[in-house]
């Protein structure tokens, strides 16, 4: 098997023979890059003056279309560039291929030029500002630029996102290194290489590498010459990070997070109502359906990624006094999860998540034929798992399409439920809120939230999201003011 | 079938040693009635095994059985005809961090001890003879609901030459002192004495030792037992740095550092035949010195009375030899509770027995897994 080759370096910029060494992983051998410190050094040179060359002087309507260009030919079924990201992204990610179709699907969509325009929008009251001095929103001139040279080290758990975060380097001008992990190595490199065939030019400021963490030397000779660094990953990999960094470097840290979800009675029918009259309530279609059409959705939130995302739900709090109780709306959920293995099947289960999953099934199947929850899963076949909890504490998925179904008697007690989830929490999806909506966002709020979404939007946060609550290249920018008489 | 008949067929078995060899047909024969007799006499296995539409009297192979997961031991007491726990074991925070909890609710002790006891009498001490056995752990009648302290207590009672000593209180904290006093006497009286404790205690007396320039050299012949400690994220690496260490501070080399793989959820335990002259025994790392060549060719092994199967993750199917899988053991010593259990722990089959292993090289841990055990550490913390 000839080994994938987990580098993209600018053109120039190539490597001896010694400079590069094998691993074998779990989707198949890599081949990665081993550098001196000149060597690394020369690369961050390289980067370097490529930006101040080029990219910083290019107007971010280029550095849009380009990455659109890119984008573009990642969607089209007839173009090379997809058919190679496709050939990689399953393995390397350990997704079915149909998994990985729909990942890049929803990835590259948001890597258009109209979504990223509206990212821009979002961001800055002028976008422009990114191109030179503009009229401040209170007077005064202002202009927005990225720092020269980023370091970004992805975590490896969901494709797309380390491209993303290479994208929003390019927008606000700045040269990246990605270091993506593992499991997200396909797709930075396809990315690179079909922007380096779109825009050659722009492609010079972009570096993407994996190594294992027997050379975490080269790592850290990038955490001393970057300008900035953005981090994704658990509590380990950030303190690793902080450790090594120069104290006046800057730190964009996305740690690993977790979502939950909310099923109010709204979405499952009224009490003691039929479900043709439920229908014409407050929540329309949702009604109607008795609960099917939340729990399909709400199984496509749990599965996409394998529930590997930030975004993907663990626990769902369901709603006591629908038409369908929490309890049977479990097995609907549970029948829409066993239906999806078929349009979206799960990818491969790790020994040490296989382990943490029988442990969990076979726990819960116990408890149940001692009088306490209910089990619904997958057997053999699938790794998917529904349990229905009624005591006890929450305590995350094991992945793999595991959830836990947690009667409420009203969505009002969740909020404070989730304290101890607070530092771990994102994204919310809900459904059948109906009227308390607004209350129930507010208390959402306060516990520190940072998304509320409908369970078929859970999976595909815009690019204009507030990212863990933060602007997503606001914080990527220094602004320059000029005041009266500058 | 009633229990005391199988408790009375157990004990002969045991009785005759662990070098003796059980048959294939014949462990099965013993396996498949254990199994009949719990699951009628034990509902909720009952309902475990039901659930999967099993017929108990259409098994025909132990391999056949379901293995119950070892954390339903906590959820639910398992024990046949209901009967009153003579001892409830429970794995305790303290000693072995906070993920690994377990709990037995065991019928009765004297097939814990009949098992433990030649078993460790074969790994431990091969040569024969009795010796001073000192355990950095809480004596059992401080620690009363742990099955370490437990069989280190039946060891030192049976084969060490005036019962064992122990140096930890009952929340694991250890006695240096009175340790070191110990190690002194050993010394004085230049026979080789047994030491046992946790991977965890010895990572605190070797950090303690090296703080105070505390080190003995323990007369030829001593050895250790280690046992925990070897799973999840701390790696070979950090396994040869104890043994360094150790060796630095009690003088004992590697090749006479024993691993007991244990559980509370067990009855029988797992060691290293290293003593044995297997498994990595005087391997290549010079004297004392624990290589990480050797350490890796190390493997685990049970009495007769249990069978370890490595299991695909997702289907439960064994795997075959070179695969890394979920282990599954069938311990008859379980009679009263359930024998066959399902564990956490991830191996591989190797000639002679199965190797224990840690996450596989090059995985990581993807994504919001590692984000659980952040939270799980999290939660911990906070009560």
């Amino acid at each position: 098997v000839t080994p994938f080759r987990a580098y993209f370096f600018p053109s120039g910029y190539s490597l001896s023979s010694e400079e590069s060494s094998h691993l074998d992983t779990p989707g198949g051998p890599v081949q990665y890059p081993v550098l001196s410190r000149p060597r690394m050094e020369e690369l961050m040179g390289l980067l370097r003056t490529a930006r101040q060359k080029g990219l910083v002087s290019f107007p971010v309507e280029r550095v849009v279309g380009s990455v659109d260009r890119v984008a573009r030919r990642l969607l089209d079924p007839a173009d090379e560039l997809r058919q190679h990201a496709l050939a990689g992204l399953g393995p390397h990610a350990g997704f079915s291929q149909p998994m990985a179709v729909t990942v890049l699907d929803g990835m590259a969509r948001d890597w258009t030029a109209p979504r990223l325009n509206r990212l821009l929008s979002s961001e800055f009251p002028d976008p422009l500002a990114l191109d030179g001095f503009r009229p401040g929103p209170v007077g005064g001139l202002v202009r927005a630029m990225g720092l020269p040279f980023t370091f970004h080290l992805g975590a490896g758990s969901v494709p797309g996102v380390a491209v993303t975060s290479l994208i929003r380097a390019l927008l606000v001008k700045s040269a990246a290194f990605l270091k993506p992990g593992l499991g997200d190595v396909t797709l930075p490199i396809i990315f690179a290489e079909g922007l380096e065939e779109e825009d050659p030019e722009l492609a010079r400021s972009l570096a993407v590498a994996y190594w294992p963490s027997d050379l975490d030397v080269q790592t850290e000779l990038l955490l001393g010459g970057a300008d900035l660094v953005v981090v994704y990953g658990g509590e380990d990999a950030v303190r690793w990070v902080q450790g090594r960094l120069p104290p006046r470097t800057p730190l964009k840290v996305y740690r690993h997070r977790l979502g939950v979800g909310l099923v109010g009675r709204g979405a499952l029918g009224q009490g003691g109502e039929s479900e043709g009259e439920a229908g014409e309530g407050v929540v329309g279609e949702e009604v109607g359906a008795g609960g099917h059409r939340t729990a399909t959705d709400a199984a496509w939130a749990v599965a996409l990624f394998d529930q590997r995302g930030c975004v993907s739900p663990h626990v769902l709090f369901v709603e006591r006094g629908g038409a369908v109780d929490p309890e049977g709306w479990a097995k609907l959920l549970a029948g829409a999860l066993g239906e999806l293995e078929r349009e979206l099947p799960s990818g491969q289960v790790s020994p040490e998540e296989g382990a943490a999953l029988q442990q969990l099934r076979g726990t819960a199947e116990v408890e149940e034929e001692a009088g306490h929850g209910t089990v619904y899963h997958g057997g053999r076949k699938a790794p998917w798992t529904v349990l229905v909890q009624t005591e006890g504490e929450l305590t995350p998925s094991c992945l793999n399409r595991v959830v836990r179904v947690v009667p409420v008697n009203d969505l009002a007690e969740v909020p404070s439920r989730l304290q101890a989830w607070v530092p771990f929490l994102q994204t919310v999806g809900v459904a059948g809120l109906a009227d308390r909506g607004s209350r129930l966002r507010e208390a959402l709020a306060r516990v520190g939230v940072s998304r509320i979404v409908g369970f078929s939007g859970v999976p595909w946060p815009p690019p204009w999201w507030h990212h863990d609550g933060g602007g997503p290249l606001r914080g990527l920018v220094r602004w320059t003011d000029v005041e009266e008489g500058g | 079938m009633s229990f005391s008949e199988l408790r009375r067929e157990l004990l002969t078995l045991f009785s005759r040693g662990v070098s003796e060899p059980l048959g294939d047909d014949s462990f099965n024969h013993l396996a498949l009635r254990v199994f009949r007799y719990q699951s009628e006499t034990n509902a909720v296995y009952a309902g475990f095994l039901g659930r999967r539409g099993l017929d108990p009297e259409s098994v025909a192979r132990w391999e056949e059985v379901p293995f119950l997961p070892a954390r339903a031991f906590k959820a639910v007491p398992l024990i046949t005809e209901g009967a009153v726990a003579e001892r409830v074991f429970r794995t305790s925070g303290t000693i072995f961090g906070p993920s690994q909890r377990g709990e037995h609710h065991v019928r009765d002790l004297s097939i814990y001890r009949a098992s433990l006891l030649p078993n460790f009498r074969s790994y431990l001490l091969p040569e024969g003879g009795s010796r001073t056995i000192l355990c950095l752990l809480p004596a059992p009648e401080t620690a009363k609901d742990s099955s370490l302290s437990y069989m280190m207590g039946e060891v030192g009672e049976h084969l060490g030459g005036e019962g064992a000593l122990f140096f930890a209180d009952s929340e694991g904290a250890l006695q240096m002192g009175a340790f070191c006093k110990a190690l002194d006497s050993a010394v004085e009286k230049g026979d080789p004495v047994l030491v046992a404790g946790t991977a965890f205690s010895f990572v605190r007396w070797g950090n303690w030792a090296k703080e105070k320039g505390w080190n003995v050299l323990l007369p030829p012949g001593s050895r250790i037992m280690e046992t925990g400690g070897y799973k999840g994220r701390i790696r070979v690496v950090a396994r040869t740095e104890l043994y360094s260490a150790l060796h630095g501070s009690l003088g004992v080399p590697a090749d006479h550092i024993v691993n007991e793989y244990g559980m509370t959820e067990l009855l029988s335990q797992f060691y290293e035949p290293v003593l044995k002259g297997e498994a990595g025994a005087g391997g290549e790392g010079g004297e004392g010195s624990a290589s990480l060549k050797e350490l890796a060719v190390r493997y685990h092994r049970g009495p007769p009375w249990v069978r370890t199967l490595v299991l695909d993750p997702l289907t439960l199917v064994p795997l075959p030899e070179g695969e890394v899988g979920i282990l599954a053991h069938f311990d008859l010593a379980n009679l009263g509770s359930v024998a066959a259990v399902l564990t956490e722990d991830l191996g591989r089959p190797v000639p002679g027995g199965f190797r224990l292993m840690g996450r596989s090289q090059g995985a990581e841990p993807r994504g919001c897994s590692l984000a659980m055990e952040e939270f799980m550490a999290s939660i911990s913390e906070g009560s």
